[in-house]
């Protein structure tokens, strides 16, 4: 680990830029906020706030052809992006992109892009809206582990650079950068010990966490609760550590030649059909067993041991999605009160 | 990567969610995602909306125009296509009159499509026979609440939804048609606004409330007849209200006076006891807000139906104000901006009398030609034509009234009697397979222009991808064959001069422009020189028609009761999952896998008096039609009721219902038709329509 002072961001974008595409979080007059691509001419002002979509699209594509045979014979469908950089990355949504790192260890299509990406986190420094990451170890501060650089404001427009990975040093090869002095890693646990102290207090979401492993919570609390899931995917397609998908083959014919194509996509736990067999048997034909399944994977104890954290990050995407009223501080709120 | 994103509105629904368009480095469509801080929809869409790429990018869309020779199409050029259609129409003009060609243009379409087609009709082809598929959906809403309150469209807006104490659902399903508000509704409840559903299905709302109204089909009026006559016998009325703003309190009074909770108990279901809490908890509620659906509209009685909630609105003096109001959810996105448009036979752009001497000048004037003057046609008065052979070309956009429309076969047999048939479409539907011409269609993503939601808001619709292949635009295609046909009347260069002129002669439209509905993310009409920044609430100050009219109206029985031979009442539904028919939603696997090819709920008590068993296959049998599909069984529908959606072209629904009609909208009665069900044998898969019919 080497950290830096920097007094002028857009020399360390610039510097990126020569060997990277580079993406950031733009926010529009809307205050809409998205990835957008980021070119030499003009750079935006590096912002923390959290864009509607995640990154996982950068890794997991929404919809992609594993195979596609053209009537002769397979062709070749894995990715080769030319290396990128995410510059900006909050802590949830890097924390997401380590959880799914291991989801997708062996799948070579998210390792295609996944490698070569460059994730350069941005620490919070404020609470957010809806999210609560310090209550699922998610942030505010950017983890080591998630990012290969990490960036933190300092008061006076200067900027903390902290190189964390092999790749992140490899990065700012050759940029001018002085070194700096360690007590300012001091000021930076501060300030990030300051920032989780002025988040909502969330004891309730904690509480739920508990209650959900107690196995007291019945099934009548689930099905009471799924009556208001309309089944719309809105939390898996936002939810950063959502990774459900299916596949299907579409079959493209003209005159000369059929082609073949197997594409996989984005699926939703929540809509009744995902796992629906032939048959018509469904084990989760009940709605309360889907979002109870839901919820058991974001905070269920099995899941934290396997991935050695909480599925969920703390960004609130969901509360704020549903139309259903039914995102995550609803849910934790009602599993403390009716479950 | 994404690299574009495109502001725009869902096209799926009334609601008019807000929703960007990722569009990438190929200009392809990769996904959506909703406005974060839309007026209404607020960071969310519903499963319709969030599927939309798969309604878009389906590789089945036609991209070029297609020409039938006998049962196959074949591609030709626009030129070809453009001057068959005009060769086609001049000489059918030229020898029936215009009044045997017209128009049935389409709710899913923009303000600027639909405000062409009415002008190409009236003022090129010279014939009110414009229509669009309102008819059979909210045409009792207009022609109810002009009478009652001088308007026809929703008093309030989505946001009164958090601005109530009390929401009454009549003979809607939000939470599946109008999902986004659905949800503002459960929101609302769960926050304490008390929540009244009325429906003879026990909806997702109704699981959500202890006040269930379980009503009997067609009862609506009887059931609210009732509860007038509490709220005046127990003088729970707004006397203010009903003296300043309203008219015919007196003969309303009178006409109630007999009709007492106890009297309605057999012909509602509901019980007086009920009856009377619900009429007790909407008069005294502070604010309290009415919304109503298709239960109310696809009835013989559709209209007085419509009048009836209007009467119990006035009489409390619900409206007018913040969190009141009798709202019509609207089932396409831009069926309000078709009726404004004026794509109605009776009505120009605004709503202004076609029968008017007024409004005929206005427009031959401001569009520098003579008009039609004959009264129009309705679609179904279109299909009826030409059954009969009266009517002889139908140029068609956005609409599968072969699979919507009452009475599939019926249409089916008169559009083939017509000699000239244009349809155009972004895929294959069931209406395009009968076109002599197909023409290929842009999507909503590929052009600009606006859609009117279900509360009056005229939102922009922004063009984020090149039309596919050969697809044009509907005003496009109508400019291209004006002009083929010798008239430069539709000769505008982009659709906000379409809107420009539009707005010049709408009166309620007067003062938006583009520019001022993108910066006010949309803007709700009357939008005047006088409310420059629009409206939110109607009827605030006074009626359009100076005061609002108590209107007396009395129950009117089904048209076909149940009997010995078809012993349960059939009744239509809408899948949250599925849209209209099924023509774009269906593209998705997500949400074609969520329902199989058409399916019949039933009680699992009827179900096990007939022997018949959760997906087992069953036949459908009414006195119009058979069809066969798969038992849903549920608690949803009660003993005696079954209901099945109509989204399905393997089992259409409308082979079975009712064409009897509200006699002043000719809505057919869609909501209820006497039918009998038997299993079929195990292990037999039902058969689609189009196998029992004997076609491929
Ligand atoms: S469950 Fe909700 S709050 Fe948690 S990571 Fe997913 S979207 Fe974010
Ligand atoms: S966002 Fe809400 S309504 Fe939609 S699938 Fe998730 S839980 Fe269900
Ligand atoms: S509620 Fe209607 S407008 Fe909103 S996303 Fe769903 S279909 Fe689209």
């Amino acid at each position: 680990m080497e950290i830096y002072l920097l007094d002028n961001l857009d020399l360390l974008q610039q510097h990126l830029l020569i060997q990277h595409q580079l993406y950031q979080v733009i926010e529009d007059d809307n205050g809409q906020c998205s990835w957008q691509q980021q070119t030499k001419e003009g750079n935006a002002p590096l912002i923390a706030k959290l864009p509607q979509s995640s990154a996982k699209d950068f890794f997991f594509a929404e919809h992609e052809n594993l195979l596609i045979f053209n009537g002769e014979y397979f062709q070749e469908t894995l990715p080769k992006p030319a290396p990128f950089v995410l510059f900006g990355a909050l802590s949830c949504d890097l924390t997401a992109i380590s959880y799914q790192d291991k989801f997708f260890k062996d799948d070579p299509y998210y390792q295609a892009r996944r490698q070569h990406c460059l994730l350069v986190g941005l620490d919070c420094v404020r609470p957010c809206q809806q999210g609560f990451c310090p209550t699922v170890d998610a942030g505010p501060g950017v983890r080591e582990q998630s990012a290969d650089i990490i960036l933190h404001p300092l008061e006076n427009q200067q900027w903390l650079v902290i190189t964390t990975s092999d790749k992140g040093s490899e990065a700012v090869k050759g940029l001018a950068l002085s070194v700096a002095h360690w007590h300012l890693l001091t000021q930076r646990d501060l300030v990030l010990h300051q920032c989780e102290q002025d988040f909502p207090d969330n004891t309730y979401i904690t509480q739920a966490i508990d209650k959900l492993n107690s196995g007291e919570i019945k099934d009548s609390f689930w099905q009471q609760l799924a009556v208001q899931c309309l089944g719309c995917s809105g939390c898996t397609t936002l939810c950063p550590t959502c990774s459900c998908y299916s596949t299907r083959s579409i079959t493209v014919e003209s005159e000369q030649k059929k082609v073949i194509k197997q594409q996989r996509f984005w699926d939703s736990c929540l809509y009744e059909g995902f796992q629906r067999e032939a048959s018509f048997h469904n084990p989760s034909s009940d709605a309360g067993k889907r979002v109870q399944r839901f919820w058991h994977h974001k905070f269920g104890n099995e899941f934290f041991t396997e991935f050695n954290r909480h599925g969920c990050v703390g960004c609130g995407r969901c509360e704020q999605t549903c139309p259903g009223v039914i995102g995550i501080h609803s849910v934790m709120k009602r599993i403390n009160s009716d479950a | 990567m994404c690299a574009d994103l495109v502001k725009t509105i869902c096209p799926f629904c009334g609601v008019g969610c807000g929703m960007c368009l990722k569009i990438n480095e190929q200009g392809q469509l990769l996904s959506v995602e909703p406005q974060q801080n839309h007026p209404i929809s607020q960071g969310k869409l519903c499963e319709k909306g969030w599927s939309t790429p798969y309604a878009i990018n389906t590789n089945e869309r036609i991209t070029q125009p297609l020409k039938r020779i006998n049962k196959k199409f074949y591609p030709i050029s626009w030129q070809e296509a453009l001057t068959t259609i005009a060769c086609e129409l001049t000489s059918i003009i030229d020898e029936s009159g215009s009044q045997t060609v017209g128009i049935i243009s389409s709710a899913r379409a923009s303000n600027e499509d639909n405000y062409a087609a009415q002008k190409f009709a009236r003022a090129v082809l010279k014939t009110n026979n414009i229509d669009h598929c309102a008819r059979i959906c909210h045409s009792p809403t207009v022609a109810g609440l002009k009478q009652s309150l001088g308007s026809g469209a929703m008093t309030n807006s989505a946001k009164d939804i958090f601005d109530t104490d009390l929401i009454l659902v009549f003979g809607a399903d939000p939470t599946e048609n109008h999902s986004i508000l659905g949800g503002h509704i459960m929101q609302a409840h769960a926050q304490g606004t008390e929540l009244i559903v009325v429906d003879p299905r026990v909806t997702r709302l109704a699981k959500l409330t202890s006040m269930h109204l379980q009503l009997k089909l067609g009862s609506n009026i009887a059931l609210i007849n009732a509860l007038l006559h509490v709220i005046i016998k127990e003088q729970w009325f707004d006397k203010n209200f009903i003296s300043s703003r309203t008219q015919g309190f007196e003969q309303l009074a009178l006409h109630v006076k007999d009709i007492t909770p106890e009297s309605v108990e057999s012909i509602t279901g509901v019980s007086a006891e009920l009856i009377r809490t619900t009429a007790r908890a909407y008069s005294q509620a502070k604010r309290a807000m009415i919304f109503y659906g298709m239960g109310i509209t696809q009835y013989v009685s559709g209209t007085n139906n419509v009048i009836s909630l209007a009467n119990l609105a006035l009489s409390c003096g619900h409206i007018g104000k913040v969190g009141t109001g009798v709202n019509p959810l609207r089932g396409q996105n831009n069926v309000q901006g078709a009726c404004d448009m004026g794509c109605l036979p009776n009505v120009f752009p605004g709503y202004q009398g076609v029968a008017e001497l007024e409004s005929q000048e206005k427009f031959s004037n401001a569009w520098g030609a003579k008009i039609a003057q004959q009264p129009g046609l309705t679609s179904l008065g279109m299909t009826k034509a030409a059954q009969s052979g009266d009517f002889h070309a139908l140029l068609l956009f956005g609409e599968d009234p072969v699979v919507t429309d009452p009475d599939q076969n019926h249409v089916k047999s008169s559009l083939k009697n017509l000699d000239l048939l244009v349809v155009a479409e972004l895929t294959m539907t069931e209406t395009a397979k009968l076109a002599d011409i197909i023409l290929p269609a842009a999507s909503f993503a590929e052009k600009d222009g606006t859609f009117t939601n279900c509360e009056r808001r005229v939102q922009k619709v922004n063009q984020a991808l090149a039309p596919r292949g050969e697809a044009k635009g509907d005003w496009q295609w109508l400019q291209a064959l004006a002009k083929q046909m010798g008239s430069q009347l539709l000769n505008w260069q982009n659709s906000e001069e379409v809107f420009n002129e539009m707005a010049s002669l709408t009166p309620d439209y007067q003062a938006m422009t583009y520019q001022k509905i993108s910066d006010n993310s949309g803007l709700q009409w009357p939008c005047t020189f006088d409310a420059p920044e629009g409206t939110s609430i109607l009827h605030q100050q006074s009626f359009p028609i100076g005061r609002a009219r108590f209107i007396c109206v009395n129950h009117v029985d089904i048209d076909e009761p149940i009997d010995d031979l078809f012993p349960l009442l059939l009744t239509t539904n809408r899948l949250h999952f599925h849209y209209g028919c099924g023509s774009m939603t269906r593209k998705s696997p997500l949400l074609e896998r969520e329902t199989p090819p058409g399916l019949l709920f039933i009680n699992p008590i009827d179900a096990q008096a007939l022997d018949i068993t959760h997906q087992a296959p069953v036949s459908i049998k009414s006195r119009r039609g058979y069809v066969e599909t798969r038992a849903m069984l549920s608690d949803d529908v009660p003993v005696g009721l079954v209901a099945m959606p109509y989204h399905f072209k393997e089992a259409p629904s409308n082979q079975l219902t009712n064409t009897a009609q509200d006699p002043v909208t000719k809505m057919p009665e869609l909501k209820a038709c006497a039918v009998a069900v038997t299993p079929l044998a195990k292990g037999q898969p039902p058969k689609t329509i189009q196998q029992l019919q004997g076609e491929q």
